[in-house]
């Protein structure tokens, strides 16, 4: 009589967030055709790892792999968090674990202490200092707030990674519902520059070369350089800038540039700099990056309308709203938020919660 | 009559009265307040302060936490008034009377919700409850409001006391009681007396000050009309705090079930198949969407295949017909009770009835008719087949309508046909209509004027409108831009122009002549994007386009024919997106990244100075008004009200995108910001404290503004049915639910008199798991409940049997299993079965029969922690005993069976009997499961090693729902047995393990060896030590050897002795004798006392016997009485 109904996805793309929502909606998800085509057929090493990972966290979680590795079942268990230690191969960074870990950990029956080592920032997924000064700080508008901390312990480049970061994350009953339709005016920005295990100065070249960029439009802008120094410095050389721009109303904008061997900090910060810019451009009161994030808190929230104001969905987005759609059964209302203005292409996006509450918080 | 003037009255002069007097008026006039005899002001200071106080903490009594009711305020669902009580309380006599009071009509049969319009704004169902304690406890789920009917000439009986305590532990809905059969007591005092009681105990139960009804006798088959006025006045300012569970929950009392499974299925399957069922009801709670799973109580998890928003069948008066301040009378008849007979029309499950009274001619149109009698006389009239008939009605409904002028009822026809007991020759035309004819929504034509056939207009265009175009709901929106500009697919200057920036742009690459006209195309491709972005229509290309997520962030429009040709030319004109050629690129290897790779090219633009200053605005630093030097379509984006900053003050306040002259502008914003300012200084003068809010006021603002915003947010999607989507079925909506999968017993064995409760779930409440909750079992609940015993809980919806372990925190360091619940302490309890949020109440029962005696609730509780693991554990002790001892080591056998089961228990704490401590060491390798162990002293080989160990226990993973509605008797529901139930229920014997039984214990008498030292050894030791050994004494002793010779006086003396002992032996037998027949006697007359008393308890149960005899007698005469009178009324 009660038959589980079981989200079906194929393809190895958008993996996290189908895995993500699985696990949040209850729904056992199989996933097939993972590069069924490919030389190398399968599920690559760092998606394993991240199935592992969620196994981890979740108490109960079964998940079966066919023999080609082509094909997934998982069985979502409870969110348990609690103290747990994952190393990250070093095909991909951090960031990419911590992104669905970070949708997760809210809503688990103890407060996360997440420990990952591996490389702390590349040029695919976000960087640990980017989800530290932007991600964390979009948890807030959920009333996500106390106890939330990203600690970098060490970095790590690529190839060698050797960097540990530690997420502390706490438990909420249920997210608040956003409405968050101001952008508001930049006020300020902030940046990180980081350079391990090669010159200092190669920071300071990057801060200059940001400020030439950036000076032009506001007088506060202050972009540190972070030093790590021996064992702390990871494996590998490697640096990096990330910009973020906040602005009156609390919106965030952000851009990160990594180096790649062969180019002088000067370029990766003249990247970063015009990256930030067009990445304010597009408007909206999320970063482009973030997304996905937002949406996800804001279709768990309560049962109200909860509304914001983006740029144009990014592909990512897009697939994550279908998926939304299969999971939790919310669709989004997205209209342009102004429609006077032919001009702007920023889009209202809002949906009605469905009143998701931690279950998983045990009362005694 | 005789004048004489009354006696006056004289006060007592003398005596404590007038002492009494004499000192209050003393009292009075010296005191705090004395000049001033205000009634309420204090008469002292202190009186003053702590009146003052006390003020204080009663307002703070007065607030509560506050909750979001999610009730819509313009059409609210009908209040669920539910009427429980014992049988021949009077249940139906009250349902019938509140139903005359409210629509002047008389039912004759009470079946199902009957929903009737009560005032301008209010609607009620009422509901029966039946006396089967699962349908009191699907009622108590969805009641808002319960008439709680008791007996007064009898008092309370156990199911009301089992009702309340449903009530209490699934959020406690308003209670009214209600006292019947008050006529049957004769005396006056006993009455009050009577009420008294009663009102005492009812208070105790609901709270002090619950409302208590006392309703007299019944004239003409009714209460008496002012006092059903009365209560129904009691209804309907009745306010409803909203329960936490249902706030979070959607939910619907079913008030009619359909079936819609083929016949032909029905019929192959020997009525056996899954059906497809349609239930019928308001939408209570929250909002309803589609994929979610419900729960029909008494039935199971079902999915829902669609739901679809009818017409309301008794709608709320509107505005144009309602001017008047009372009800019209007119509007006063609109009842809708499906089930019941309203107007000679039954809803049963498959079928339609009619009722008829006399025989069905045409002629005598004297008499009057019903509306079902009108239906069958309309329908002979009928010329054309239903197929006709169909099928103009799904060209436009009009004829149907006429058709259907003046029926009461929904007027589907394939509905009343396929009823099938009236034309048995229209059926078969019929009989495969409805399961495809059936997409458009019924219509429901109750003469209700504008406002039905408003919905029938809506609900029209939604089902005649093909899916795909009516989910876009801003259709009418693009048709307003394309008057303005082209659409984008069949413009051909959009396309050449983009045609020629493509040539421009590819040029670029090869040479450097991009930078050249760089911020020129830059606004161009600018504004080509934003326009285009507009223009789309982002809902439907995301949710109903089948363009994957990289097309359509390329821009490609679903619609467009020449897709291919379409794809350059928006790719060309997005700045920011990626190439085609990288993004497949990047799909191809495959991630899921979440930074875009950078376009470096695309970046290089940035170099411009114009660009660079065109998103100065974006700064707090750039001012608010446009650059001078900006084309329009800047300006455009710059006149943005958006961009609005409050800080700063400088901002735009003037949203409006015309331009306007620098000089106006300034003066409209300095206008504005000294209107504000203005504004903000005079509510600060008039009212300081007005401007600052406490805490409490804050939230409850925060939440008003909330459900504003609700409101508003989806208000102009015009589009039922993409509202719908967007935001699911509001409450108060009258829907139609389609089930699939439906097991056919509850259609087969359908009573409308069980209530069908359609419940929503949430997603953690689909999923199975172990549930932690703190149980308390009910103190009126004589037995004590049992692990691993089953047990029928009812959490959340939900009624289930399962087996729970119930258990004890055992200083914080393990949960201890408890084999019996403590007396009267919480404890513990974990079961396997589906998840409920914690926090939710629950209570539990170890029956549901209503043969089972005493109180059946038997226990409480609240849901603490759900997970898939236990961590339940009972205490393990492993013995064995030491075959060879050294100093403080010993070996130990008989504790495990192999060396490995050792190797897992090294270094475990062991302990023996006396309380000698160790530890396992290692396995030996001779006998099994040895090992070797050391101690804190040396053990004896009499003492017995243990080792304590903690087993977990799992609860057993049994989940049976309480599938009432499924049986043809559905009281008759009996769950898993306990097994010695069965072997009592089949007479068998418990198996009795020989060597579980007592024996007597044989204990061997210990036999202790001599100490035999050797002589050898004996010689060398000190004296100290030396064992002292004494010989046996061979020679006769002093006193053996001699011979006793006594003197006569010695003998003389002896003798007399001999004799007074004799004597007095003689004498105490004698008196033995004597106090053994007192004893007789006594004991035969407290026997014959016995006897007398015997026979007095054998008349009390005669009389009281004979007085329970007479009342279940009248009660039977009643119960006969009532089904004559119904017989008479037919």
């Amino acid at each position: 009589m009660a038959t589980v109904s079981v989200l079906r996805f194929s393809g190895h793309q958008y993996l996290r967030h189908r895995l993500v929502l699985s696990i949040l909606s209850g729904k056992p998800v199989r996933i097939d055709k993972i590069r069924p085509d490919d030389q190398n057929p399968g599920l690559r090493d760092y998606e394993v790892s991240l199935l592992r990972l969620l196994e981890r966290i979740t108490n109960g979680t079964v998940i079966e792999i066919n023999v080609t590795g082509t094909a997934i079942l998982l069985k979502p268990g409870i969110i348990t968090g609690g103290n747990v230690t994952h190393e990250c191969p070093l095909s991909r960074s951090i960031g990419y674990f911590l992104e669905p870990v970070v949708m997760l950990a809210p809503f688990s029956k103890k407060p996360l202490q997440l420990t990952l080592r591996g490389i702390t920032s590349n040029d695919q997924d976000l960087s640990a200092d980017l989800i530290r000064t932007v991600t964390l700080p979009h948890l807030q508008l959920f009333g996500i707030s106390e106890g939330l901390e990203l600690r970098i312990k060490k970095r790590g480049s690529p190839p060698l990674g050797g960097g540990e970061i530690q997420f502390l994350c706490p438990i909420i009953k249920q997210v608040k519902t956003l409405n968050f339709v101001e952008p508001g005016k930049i006020k300020r920005i902030r940046g990180i520059a980081h350079a391990v295990r090669v010159s200092p100065q190669f920071s300071n070249r990057m801060i200059e070369t940001s400020r030439s960029v950036l000076n032009r439009y506001i007088p506060d802008i202050y972009l540190y350089s972070d030093v790590y120094k021996g064992e702390d410095s990871g494996k590998s050389p490697g640096y990096a800038l990330s910009l973020l721009a906040e602005s009156t109303t609390g919106a965030v904008h952000c851009s990160e540039v990594v180096s790649r061997p062969g180019t002088a900090p000067e370029d990766i910060a003249l990247l970063a700099s015009r990256a930030l810019l067009s990445e304010i451009k597009k408007g909206g009161c999320v970063d482009r990056k973030h997304q996905t994030l937002i949406l996800l808190f804001m279709v768990l929230g309560s049962e109200d309308v909860g509304r914001c104001k983006m740029g144009e969905p990014t592909a990512r987005t897009i697939q994550f709203l279908r998926d939304v759609r299969d999971a939790f059964g919310t669709s989004f209302k997205i209209v342009p938020s102004d429609p006077s203005d032919p001009t702007s292409s920023e889009l209202l996006f809002s949906c009605y919660g469905t009143g998701y509450v931690n279950a998983n918080r045990s009362l005694a | 009559m005789d004048e004489r003037p009354h006696k006056a009255h004289r006060p007592a002069q003398s005596g404590s009265k007038a002492e009494k007097k004499k000192g209050k008026g003393k009292e009075k006039q010296h005191g705090f307040n004395e000049k001033a005899c205000l009634a309420f002001a204090p008469r002292s200071g202190r009186r003053a302060d702590r009146q003052g106080r006390r003020n204080v903490e009663r307002d703070q009594t007065r607030l509560h936490v506050p909750l979001v009711d999610r009730t819509p305020d313009d059409q609210p669902p009908p209040v669920v008034v539910a009427i429980v009580g014992p049988p021949g309380v009077g249940k139906t006599t009250l349902l019938k009377s509140l139903v005359r009071r409210y629509t002047k009509q008389t039912l004759n049969q009470v079946q199902g919700p009957i929903t009737v319009v009560s005032g301008k704004k209010k609607r009620i169902t009422f509901i029966e409850c039946n006396n089967d304690l699962n349908s009191m406890i699907d009622i108590g789920k969805v009641a808002d409001l319960v008439l709680l009917m008791i007996d007064g000439s009898y008092g309370f009986e156990m199911e009301t006391f089992e009702f309340l305590n449903i009530l209490q532990s699934h959020g406690f809905p308003k209670v009214i009681g209600v006292l019947t059969h008050l006529d049957l007591i004769k005396k006056a005092a006993t009455l009050r007396a009577t009420k008294k009681a009663l009102k005492k105990r009812f208070w105790t139960e609901i709270y002090q000050g619950a409302k208590l009804f006392y309703l007299s006798g019944v004239l003409n088959g009714r209460y008496p009309d002012t006092e059903i006025l009365n209560l129904s006045r009691f209804i309907s300012v009745m306010k409803f705090r909203p329960l936490v569970f249902r706030n979070s929950h959607p939910y619907l009392l079913a008030d009619r079930i359909e079936d819609l499974t083929p016949r032909e299925e029905v019929r192959e399957s020997n009525g056996k198949c899954d059906r497809t069922v349609t239930v019928y009801g308001y939408l209570r709670g929250t909002n309803l969407r589609l994929g979610t799973k419900v729960h029909i109580p008494g039935v199971g998890d079902l999915e829902m295949k669609s739901i679809t928003k009818l017409g309301d069948p008794c709608p709320l008066p509107d505005a144009e017909s309602e001017k008047r301040r009372k009800l019209s009378e007119k509007r006063k008849l609109l009842v809708h009770a499906p089930m019941s007979d309203v107007g000679g029309v039954v809803y049963d499950k498959d079928a339609v009835y009619i009722n008829v009274p006399g025989s069905f001619t045409r002629g005598n149109a004297d008499v009057p008719q019903g509306e079902g009698e009108r239906m069958v006389m309309d329908l002979q009239d009928v010329n054309e087949t239903l197929e006709d008939a169909v099928a103009a009605s799904e060209e436009g409904s009009e004829d149907e309508e006429e058709v259907l002028e003046g029926s009461d009822f929904d007027g589907d026809e394939d509905d009343f046909e396929s009823g099938s007991e009236i034309d048995e020759g229209v059926e078969d035309a019929g009989s495969k209509k409805p399961f495809e004819g059936r997409t458009a929504p019924r219509i429901v034509n109750r003469g209700a004027g504008g406002q039905s056939s408003k919905h029938e207009r809506q609900n029209k265009e939604v089902d005649y409108a093909d899916s795909d175009s009516d989910l876009g709901y801003n259709d009418g929106d693009e048709d307003a831009y394309e008057g303005r500009r082209v659409r984008f697919d069949d413009d051909d200057e959009v396309d050449v122009d983009s045609g020629e920036d493509e040539e421009e742009l590819s040029d670029g690459e090869e040479a450097p002549r991009w930078k050249a006209d760089l911020s020129e195309k830059a606004l161009a491709s600018y504004k080509q994007n934003a326009r285009s972005s507009k223009r789309r229509d982002w809902i439907k290309l995301i949710y109903s386009s089948s363009l994957s997520p990289e097309e359509i962030v390329r821009g490609d429009n679903p619609d467009s024919s020449n897709s291919l040709a379409n794809e350059d030319n928006a790719d060309d004109d997005d700045f920011f997106t990626l190439r085609p050629k990288t993004a497949s690129v990047l799909n191809e290897d495959g991630d899921d990244t979440t930074k875009d790779a950078l376009n470096e090219e695309e970046l290089k633009q940035w170099e411009d100075e114009e660009l660079l200053d065109s998103i100065r605005h974006l700064f707090i630093t750039g001012s608010s008004s446009q650059p001078q030097g900006g084309d329009d379509g800047y300006e455009d984006l710059e006149a943005d009200g958006d961009f609005e900053d409050l800080e700063a003050g400088d901002g735009d306040q003037d949203p409006s995108p015309q331009v306007q002259d620098p000089e106006a502008s300034r003066a409209a914003e300095l206008a504005a910001k000294k209107e504000a300012l203005k504004r903000k200084f005079d509510e600060q003068y008039d009212d300081p404290e007005s401007s600052k809010m406490d805490f409490y006021e804050e939230k409850k603002d925060e939440m008003a503004r909330q459900l504003q915003l609700n409101r508003a947010e989806f208000e102009d999607v015009l589009d039922p049915e993409a509202r719908a989507l967007v935001e699911g079925h509001r409450p108060g909506s009258y829907v139609r639910v389609e089930l699939a999968n439906v097991p056919c017993e509850m259609i087969e064995h359908f009573d409308p008199m069980y209530p069908i409760v359609l419940g929503g779930l949430l997603p953690a409440e689909e999923r199975f798991g172990y549930v932690q909750v703190r149980i308390k079992r009910h103190r009126w609940f004589v037995r004590t409940l049992k692990s691993n015993d089953p047990l029928i809980f009812s959490v959340g919806w939900r009624r289930f049997q399962t087996v729970p372990v119930y258990s004890l925190d055992d200083h914080s360091i393990r949960m201890r299993l408890l084999k019996y619940t403590p007396e009267h302490m919480h404890c513990y309890a974990t079961f396997y079965g589906p998840a409920s949020l914690p926090n939710t109440g629950f209570c539990a029962f170890n029956s549901l029969s209503g043969s089972s005696p005493g109180f059946r609730v038997s226990a409480t509780g609240v849901v603490l922690d759900i997970d898939r693991t236990t961590k339940i554990v009972k205490k393990l002790k492993l013995t064995g005993v030491p075959y060879k001892i050294f100093k403080n080591t010993a070996f130990v056998k008989d504790m495990f069976n192999s060396a490995l089961e050792v190797a897992k228990f090294e270094g475990a704490n062991i302990r023996t009997v006396s309380g000698i401590r160790g530890q396992v060491k290692k396995a030996l390798a001779k006998p099994d499961g040895a090992f070797r162990a050391t101690f804190e002293d040396k053990v004896l080989m009499s003492d017995i090693i243990f080792l304590r160990a903690w087993y977990s226990v799992q609860p057993r993973k049994f989940y049976n729902p309480v599938t009432s509605l499924l049986l043809s008797e559905k009281g008759s529901w009996s769950g898993m047995r306990l097994t010695g139930q069965i072997r009592r229920e089949e007479g068998l014997k418990t198996p009795l393990n020989v060597n579980s039984t007592y024996k007597k214990v044989e204990r061997a008498p210990r036999r202790f060896n001599a100490l035999k030292v050797p002589k050898k050894l004996q010689a060398e030791l000190p004296y100290a030590s030396k064992p002292k050994i004494m010989k046996p004494q061979h020679r006769q002793t002093y006193l053996q050897k001699r011979a006793v010779v006594m003197e006569p006086e010695e003998k003389k003396a002896i003798a007399l002795l001999q004799q007074i002992r004799a004597l007095r032996k003689d004498q105490v037998a004698k008196r033995k004798e004597k106090q053994g027949e007192r004893k007789a006697a006594h004991r035969e007359k407290v026997a014959k006392e016995e006897a007398k008393k015997g026979e007095k308890d054998k008349e009390k149960r005669k009389e009281y016997m004979r007085a329970a005899g007479m009342k279940s007698k009248r009660e039977a005469e009643k119960e006969e009485g009532g089904s004559r009178k119904r017989r008479r009324n037919e």
